[in-house]
């Protein structure tokens, strides 16, 4: 059995319950910033008009990988959502939050949340970084992290090799 | 040039994959022995595995094929999947095996899991030669019985194809690199 770590996707595999704070949370980070509204119905893409293409409703990706992945997920009628959440991971003495970390999509029907990580390996170090505390403090969260190797890979699985070979090979 | 200078490395022989295939169909036959089970194949992948598989099955069964476009076709123009081929038997009541050549993000699989749940078969489970567990996406797929584990990389071989090439080698391989990316 080949370990996921092994070959490139880091599963945290923690489930919390949504929208709660962690009962682990021993650092004072709070429970996670969601974009609830009044009726607690977290915003789905279709609510950030505002945020992005209103004709097509989509939100403004900030990367053009993301918006290729929704397309996939768009694709085989996975529901998504961009961004909903952001999980502090460090708060100042005013108890201010001043690192979080916002995982870029979240899929409800799998309760899953997905970071595309397609950056320098520099950059990389820090994003690992963020998510062994992110699992430190929401361990029952459940994140996938696809690195740029990964994504890539599963861009030419789909025969996109132009948007593959944009994508760093990290 | 010969189809096999492409690969890398041969991750499974012909003879590994045929002894797997035997013990897999020896459990689905077990399994399923009180039942007269109905493999469903997705193509063009998994041709030759329901083909072997469904031969080494020593029970009673029914076989139907379905297929779908895929994302990056240049038929897949809609922005979503697409039926192109559907099953000729109904299946309500029946108890299904959905037959894949490989599960890596599991988007397809879910779909088709989605549309035959649909039709309310008796029971609904998923037999893969090829599991690649690192890529998956949904999680929460009834896979009842694979046949090897493999690493994410881009595997050929054995109905798995690079641009409808290299599926009728007869063995899985792992596919060069610099012939990833070649548009021929």
């Amino acid at each position: 059995m080949h370990h996921l770590r092994d070959v490139g996707i880091l599963d945290a595999n923690i489930r919390p319950p949504l929208g709660a704070a962690s009962p682990d949370d021993k650092t004072g980070c709070g429970p996670p910033i969601t974009a609830r509204d009044e009726e607690g119905r977290t915003h789905s893409v279709a609510d950030r008009k505002d945020q992005g293409d209103a004709a097509t409703t989509r939100p403004r990706f900030a990367h053009e990988s993301e918006a290729e992945f929704a397309r996939l997920l768009d694709f085989y009628g996975i529901r998504w959502e961009y961004e909903p959440r952001s999980f502090p991971l460090q708060r100042d003495n005013q108890g201010r939050v001043v690192e979080s970390f916002n995982p870029d999509f979240y899929l409800p029907e799998i309760d899953l949340y997905i970071e595309l990580t397609t950056l320098k390996q520099s950059l990389v170090t820090k994003k690992n970084r963020k998510l062994r505390r992110l699992r430190e403090l929401y361990p029952n969260i459940r994140v996938k992290i696809f690195y740029g190797r990964d994504y890539r890979s599963l861009l030419l699985k789909y025969g996109l090799a132009k948007a593959a070979a944009r994508t760093p090979s990290v | 040039m010969a189809l096999a200078d492409d690969i890398a490395r041969v991750l499974f022989t012909e003879a590994q994959i045929q002894d797997r295939i035997r013990a897999m169909a020896a459990q689905i036959s077990r399994d399923y022995a009180a039942t007269v089970p109905l493999l469903v194949s997705v193509l063009k992948g998994a041709l030759y595995f329901m083909a072997d598989l469904s031969r080494a099955i020593t029970i009673p069964i029914t076989i139907d094929f379905m297929a779908i476009t895929s994302y990056g076709d240049e038929t897949a123009s809609t922005g979503a999947v697409r039926l192109i081929k559907d099953l000729d038997e109904k299946i309500t009541g029946r108890h299904v095996l959905l037959v894949e050549d490989i599960i890596d993000t599991g988007l397809t699989a879910d779909y088709l899991l989605r549309t035959l749940r649909a039709r309310d078969p008796a029971s609904l489970n998923i037999c893969t030669l090829l599991d690649k567990a690192a890529r998956r996406i949904v999680d929460t797929l009834p896979i009842q019985y694979r046949g090897f584990e493999v690493p994410d990389e881009f595997v050929v071989g054995y109905g798995l194809d690079h641009r409808q090439l290299y599926r009728n080698l007869p063995f899985i391989g792992v596919l060069k690199p610099e012939v990833i990316t070649l548009n021929r």
